[in-house]
């Protein structure tokens, strides 16, 4: 019994954990550019909706991921248009993006699925990719999820390389380190910084389509419940460092399957206590009283040519 | 001062003229912009407009009952939006708002049903309004602390202090020996039990129905000190002289942790007798998501008003009123309230976005 819910605990650990390790990662690289999304969660929640809606119409989950994928890019194109080129605060921008991901997401689920409909949309419950089936069994915990979660992985490798091995991953570390010398050294800050946005826009896509094309099937009112802000207190947990963070996302997602094993196991233990723990951690971590954690220098310092 | 060089004084002069409209007129018209699309979209929905329009209506004040309600909405967010400023004064973004309204609701709530009740002269309602207060004090003053001690970017560090007080109010809730009420034969909610009489605001017009109450005194005796203390004294210099430059202030002598740290216990206290007010003055029991929205709204308001406490209380009324008109157009008109929020958005995006226009100071 006991080894059937640590299966499960480990299992949902695992996949809370998913959709935090997508967008921590793009947002890590876009941080290390100096660019913070804020907008994180809202680029999660769009593109949670816009892939249960083309799943839906076209029947296709990859469609439906694709398209989940392409409007988050969409929203951090604006986002950098704004916090770029346009200097906006990247934190008012984030937050009003948030604001409008959350209104528009909300009316269109009300418009096209009806007025507060919680169950499960129709046709979604077989909507489970077909090749997903046939992935090689690891364990009990690691068999259950979706192929999406092993690309979570493999996106977390890849960013490593890119930052570590690219001259493009040297441009986004010297970017958002020393934005002026970068541009006296010849390298286009901008740009730089609208393709680290882009990053984070494509990765948070992929984490908002899990939710709702790959795990839950089905798109309920504010799914993401603040993913979003987790990925970013992750990034801010694991020191900017890809590993660190993908750590962190772990960490996070057993925190909040934790709510779960807890009261089964008849632990007392308060849930609300598990749900603030790893804000808490973010916030101990930040503070600098945990190991060595610093923040890219011009993190959400907008870059100026000249003067 | 006067300029002797007229060409200089010419410019001074155009400089001024220029950026006073722009910060006034970039709010107004993304505010207008904002609501033509959420009508458009109202449009689109296949609705009625004129509907839509008229439960909008009926629900911001179509009634004293209704009037009342919107103004109280409006004095938690001016409250909040009053906060914002006063950190954003020192260069402080205060983002944690919705913390601030949290703990400060949650230890109102405790003091109303702990002790607070039996006290005389009107004390049952001003000590929970204080324990209120000094809790989004303590919130913010714990991102303040953080900032001057350690350096801590106070936007992510009050942010997180939010998602910390939200779980901390679900579990006061949650807990019998906290403050959820004890299950009775007739619920078992997860909220706190009603706040005695006594704790709760007197109302203003006992006699109409309207539910406004003394709150908006407070919030008036607020923005009037904000005003004051941000435009008029030597403390919203000195917050200012902080903002603009630390290093150059602490070589002219000032402490400027100490003004770091008061920015932002004043910001998040202010935020915190907004919670208070919330509970005390119209809901009457703590429930987990008591604050919902009311943060970022209030942030809303605070940048809307570019620094000033009067636009602070347009913004306030503003979203008091769209939250109230947005829930009766949800119920009577059948126009998802979310329209409001988009609206929201928009607003918050483009304000944002033309800030470069209103800031065409030189960056170093």
């Amino acid at each position: 019994m006991i080894d059937e819910q640590m299966a499960v605990f480990i299992g949902s650990g695992l996949r809370l954990a998913v959709p935090i390790i997508f967008a921590a990662t793009g947002e890590m690289l876009s941080e290390r550019a100096g660019v913070l999304n804020l907008s994180l969660d809202g680029m999660m929640l769009m593109s949670a909706f816009t892939a249960a809606l083309a799943s839906w119409a076209t029947g296709s989950p990859l469609i439906g991921v694709a398209a989940g994928v392409l409007v988050a890019m969409a929203v951090a194109a604006v986002q950098a248009v704004l916090s770029v080129t346009l200097r906006a605060n990247q934190l008012v921008v984030g937050i009003g993006f948030n604001i409008l991901a959350l209104g528009s997401t909300t009316f269109l689920y009300r418009e096209i699925f009806g007025p507060l409909s919680r169950d499960p949309i129709p046709g979604f419950a077989q909507l489970n990719l077909p090749w997903l089936a046939h992935i090689p069994v690891i364990g009990p915990a690691l068999a259950n999820q979706t192929g999406l979660a092993y690309v979570s992985i493999v996106m977390v490798v890849v960013t490593w390389l890119i930052l570590k091995y690219t001259s493009f991953g040297l441009a986004v570390r010297a970017v958002g380190e020393d934005p002026r010398a970068a541009d006296k050294a010849g390298i286009s800050v901008a740009k730089t910084r609208y393709l680290g946005v882009l990053y984070a826009g494509i990765l948070a896509g992929f984490g908002g389509a899990f939710m709702s094309v790959a795990d839950s099937n089905t798109f309920t009112e504010n799914m993401t419940k603040g993913a979003g802000y987790l990925a970013i207190t992750a990034v801010i947990f694991g020191g900017w460092n890809p590993w660190y963070t993908l750590a962190a996302c772990l960490l996070f997602g057993f925190a909040t399957a934790l709510q779960f094993l807890v009261p089964a196991l008849q632990l007392d233990v308060p849930v609300a206590l598990l749900l603030l723990l790893p804000y808490l951690l973010a916030l101990v971590a930040i503070a600098g009283f945990v190991g060595k954690s610093r923040q890219p220098s011009a993190l959400t310092i907008p870059f100026e040519r000249g003067g | 001062m006067v300029l002797k060089n007229p060409k200089l004084a010419r410019v001074a002069k155009g400089a001024r003229l220029e950026l006073v409209p722009l910060q006034v007129l970039v709010p107004v018209v993304s505010t207008i912009i904002a609501l033509g699309i959420g009508l458009l979209i109202i449009t689109a929905t296949g609705a009625s407009v004129v509907e839509a329009i008229e439960a909008f209506w009926d629900g911001m004040a179509g009634s004293d009952f209704n009037i009342g309600a919107s103004i109280n909405r409006a004095i938690s967010l001016a409250l909040v939006g009053l906060g914002f400023i006063f950190a954003s004064r020192a260069n402080l973004t205060n983002v944690g708002g919705e913390g601030q309204i949290a703990m400060g609701g949650m230890l109102a709530t405790a003091a109303a049903l702990h002790g607070a009740g039996g006290l005389p002269l009107g004390l049952a309602f001003i000590v929970p309004l204080a324990v209120g207060t000094i809790a989004g004090a303590v919130w913010g003053g714990l991102a303040g602390f953080l900032k001057a001690a350690r350096g801590t970017n106070e936007v992510i560090s009050t942010l997180l202090l939010s998602f910390i007080a939200l779980p901390l109010v679900y579990w006061s809730v949650e807990s019998f020996h906290l403050l959820r009420k004890p299950i009775s034969d007739v619920s078992s909610l997860p909220e706190s039990a009603e706040i005695p009489d006594s704790t709760k605001l007197p109302l203003l017009f006992p006699d109409n129905g309207s539910p406004l109450h003394i709150g908006l005194l407070i919030a008036a005796i607020a923005v009037v000190v904000v005003w004051l203390v941000l435009k008029h004294s030597t403390l919203g210099l000195r917050l200012r002289a902080v903002g603009l430059n630390a290093t150059a202030s602490r070589r002219a002598g000032m402490r400027t942790s100490f003004y770091v740290i008061l920015a932002m216990t004043v910001s998040g206290g202010l935020g915190g007798l907004g919670g208070a007010i919330m509970i005390l003055g119209q809901q009457f029991y703590l429930t987990s998501d008591f604050s919902s929205g009311y943060g970022f709204d209030g942030l809303v308001v605070g940048l809307l008003s570019r620094g000033s406490a009067v636009g602070v209380v347009i913004g306030a009324l503003l979203f008091g009123f769209l939250r109230s008109g947005s829930i009766n157009m949800e119920i009577s008109a059948h126009v998802p309230s979310a329209v409001v929020l988009i609206c929201q958005g928009l607003i918050v995006i483009v304000i944002a976005g033309s800030a470069i226009l209103t800031n065409r100071k030189v960056t170093r």
